[in-house]
């Protein structure tokens, strides 16, 4: 069953425009995937050991996609043993209604949240925020966002394209609103005490806690969340109400698949060896330790079971670690929102239209893809994003969502040139009718498809004497055709 | 430049775009190999490789140019030198799984068998330039220093990194790397009609870096793939700007040059 994305309606021209004209974005963009990529190949340098534990990871996703049925089962069985409650949501709206009622039923006023890709694609806060609750994104570029009432433009780095003085800003009047002094300065330390500062006051008033889940072990009933900034810790130890919300693809079987899989976030998409806080739940509080008093795990389908079986399985292998995006050229020049999507990127252009059956995204695979193959090489999961885009573009055409005078374009065009004399003739025609497209000797327009080259750019004509002419009357044995 | 192993024998894979466009290209790869004792043959049944139609997401028309480019090929096994690392990597990588489409069921081995074959024998121009000739001492008329732009299918999809470069450096000509290489140039066939403003930023992107390497003494940008160059070319035309644009073959037929001769 399809599942449902929130989408930006506005149509992909004014989206990419606005990235395409938006400067502070593109350069804090291009710096910051440009700082991740050049991490990720130094991190790999000279740690040969973790080239055998990415395969295994691979493996390891690919066997817990294979199967999926059964793992979620055995999931719940071990999470609920250790006293925790599960609850399966087929559908965006199931999600919603599940951790609404949690919350409701406990009467819960403040919710504090560690940064969760699936918690944007489920709307969450704003179903919250309609029941009366206020909810309080603790990881810093997710609280950058919040203030500026914006989506996330990059699935790791929520925040990557505000510069510092526009966080100082936002920060300024955040400060008056909490009635705390404002940053010092608009350097990295000093906004991150001042959200320091800002966010502990949310961690100790707060009466429920939300995170996703990178991982969850299903031998143990474990969800494994990763963080570079220790909010997850408070996040799941200070309130008194824990909800994991867990895409079902983040299944892995065991302890040891974890092992190989929980530096690869971290090592492909900033360049660092691990996150600097690994946050493991087991359970609510025991009788012994610390944590909250009720734990919830909610997985999610959300269209995700619907790629099980197809071409595009691999998809579900995904760590959202952001590689892809560092290194997709169109991802640097329009920013993740242009893709009017919560993920963006290439594998925002594969998953967007797959998990909603082509509801949202759709132009996605044709506007936002050169086809260079760099997102390829990049996914640590080997997921096959170019392959993907295409068969996606061949999808399009099969379901008839492209236009028809570019199918009787590229109908003529190949139709045209399957055979030696027609492709001949379609070059002499081009040369006699180029006459009137001519300026000093290059072509300045041209009609049909192949107008869109000649609003920025300029071609050689078709040349008065062709390859194939030139071989014919210097080498061939006659003419042709 | 010498072949290594006496007279050989190859067969021109020109492919549309320098065909119609830069048929000097061609000529240029013809004369490089004719120079070095190499026979070259260009069966001239051949047409385009169907990359374009293919990257637009239509299969079935991509796989009938395929099954033309595996038929004019298919008889002979000398090698085929592709001028042009993407169409190049079309023919190896997506041949043997796309020319099926579209075939009754009792042939779709045949025809797997058949481009497989042919996709056997396709070496990009300067792989093979790399591989089997080797530069004679004559004096180079080609330019000094050039910027190198490599194509994203010979990158990643051939594999091929070091062939341009070790080819054009054999010569004498210093190659300076381009500021994010490995970006794409933003052509990606029709995308460049298509989704032209994407194309453009980023081919203005490459443009910027071809003038800091102009900075540091390149004096034009030389590539093996001719639908960046004309992509980059014309972008910059349109600004007014004047960088030379050079495909491998043509500036080797240059370094092949005496001293002051044309």
């Amino acid at each position: 069953m399809a599942g449902h994305l929130p989408a930006d309606i506005r149509p992909w021209n004014v989206r990419r425009d606005n990235g395409l004209t938006n400067a502070i974005m593109r350069e804090t963009l291009a710096s910051g995937t440009r700082r991740f990529s050049e991490g990720k190949r130094q991190v790999f340098q000279g740690y040969e050991s973790q080239e055998a534990a990415r395969q295994a990871g691979v493996q390891a996703k690919r066997r817990a996609v294979a199967h999926l049925d059964e793992l979620l089962e055995r999931a719940q069985a071990t999470i609920q043993a250790q006293g925790g409650t599960t609850h399966v949501a087929a559908t965006a709206g199931e999600a919603r209604a599940i951790v609404r009622e949690i919350a409701q039923n406990a009467g819960v006023r403040l919710v504090v949240k560690s940064k969760s890709m699936l918690t944007e694609e489920l709307e969450l806060n704003k179903e919250l925020a309609a029941s009366g609750m206020r909810v309080i994104e603790t990881d810093l570029g997710e609280y950058i966002i919040q203030l500026a009432r914006e989506t996330p433009s990059h699935i790791l780095a929520p925040a990557a394209h505000k510069n510092r003085a526009q966080i100082r800003a936002l920060f300024e009047v955040d400060a008056q609103q909490a009635h705390l002094p404002p940053p010092a300065d608009d350097d990295a330390r000093s906004l991150t005490q001042f959200a320091r500062a800002r966010l502990r006051q949310e961690f100790l008033a707060a009466d429920m806690g939300i995170t996703g889940g990178n991982f969850c072990v299903v031998e143990t009933g474990t969800v494994a969340l990763i963080t570079n900034e220790g909010n997850a810790d408070w996040v799941t130890s200070v309130p008194r109400l824990l909800v994991c919300v867990v895409g079902i693809e983040k299944l892995v079987e065991t302890w040891e698949d974890l092992t190989h899989l929980i530096q690869q976030p971290a090592m492909n998409g900033i360049g660092q060896r691990l996150s600097s806080y690994t946050t493991l739940i087991s359970g609510p509080r025991s009788q012994f330790g610390e944590g909250p008093e009720e734990f919830h795990v909610v997985f999610v389908d959300n269209g995700r079971r619907s790629l099980v079986g197809t071409p595009y399985e691999d998809v579900l292998s995904c760590i959202r670690c952001g590689a892809c995006l560092n290194v997709c050229p169109v991802f640097r020049q329009v920013g993740g929102h242009a893709y009017g999507s919560v993920y963006s990127g290439p594998i925002g252009v594969v998953e967007t239209p797959l998990l909603t059956d082509f509801e949202v995204g759709a132009e996605l695979p044709s506007v936002a893809c050169t086809v260079c193959h760099a997102c390829g090489e990049a996914c640590p999961m080997d997921i096959d994003l170019p392959g993907h885009i295409l068969r996606l573009r061949q999808e399009k055409v099969r379901r008839h969502l492209t236009a028809r005078s570019a199918n009787w374009s590229y109908g003529m065009w190949s139709g045209a040139w399957a055979t030696p004399a027609g492709y001949r003739r379609s070059l002499r025609l081009a040369r006699l009718a180029q006459k009137i497209y001519l300026r000093r000797g290059w072509l300045r327009n041209a009609p049909g498809l192949a107008h869109g080259w000649f609003i920025t750019r300029d071609m050689p004509k078709v040349a008065d004497i062709t390859f194939h002419e030139w071989w014919a009357q210097n080498r061939g044995t006659g003419a042709h055709d | 430049m010498k072949t290594e192993l006496g007279t050989r024998t190859v067969r021109l894979f020109a492919t549309c775009l320098i065909d119609a466009f830069r048929p000097d290209v061609g000529q240029a790869a013809v004369q490089v190999l004719e120079q070095a004792g190499v026979e070259v043959q260009f069966p001239s049944s051949q047409t385009c490789c169907g990359q374009f139609v293919f990257n637009a997401g239509y299969r079935q028309q991509a796989a009938v140019l395929a099954r033309h480019f595996v038929s004019v090929f298919q008889d002979e096994s000398t090698p085929i030198v592709a001028l042009s690392g993407s169409c190049a990597a079309m023919v190896v990588h997506e041949y043997p799984t796309l020319v099926i489409d579209g075939v009754a069921a009792g042939e779709t081995a045949s025809w797997a068998a058949a481009a497989r074959a042919v996709g056997g024998h396709v070496v990009e121009f300067s792989q093979w330039v790399a591989a089997h000739l080797t530069p004679s001492g004559a004096a180079a008329s080609a330019p000094r220093c050039l910027a190198l732009h490599q194509g994203c299918h010979m990158r990643r999809v051939l594999g091929e990194n070091a062939e341009p470069a070790q080819v054009l450096s054999r010569h004498g000509i210093e190659i300076q790397e381009l500021v994010d290489a490995d970006q794409c140039c933003g052509f990606g066939g029709t995308y460049s009609m298509t989704e032209w403003a994407v194309s453009t930023a980023l081919g203005d992107a490459k443009i910027a870096a071809l003038e800091e390497a102009g900075r540091r003494g390149a004096m034009g940008l030389v590539s093996a793939d001719l639908g960046c160059l004309l992509h980059l070319q014309g972008r910059m035309r349109r600004r007014g700007l004047s960088w030379p644009v050079y495909h491998v073959a043509e500036v080797l037929r240059e370094a092949m040059q005496p001293q002051g001769g044309e």
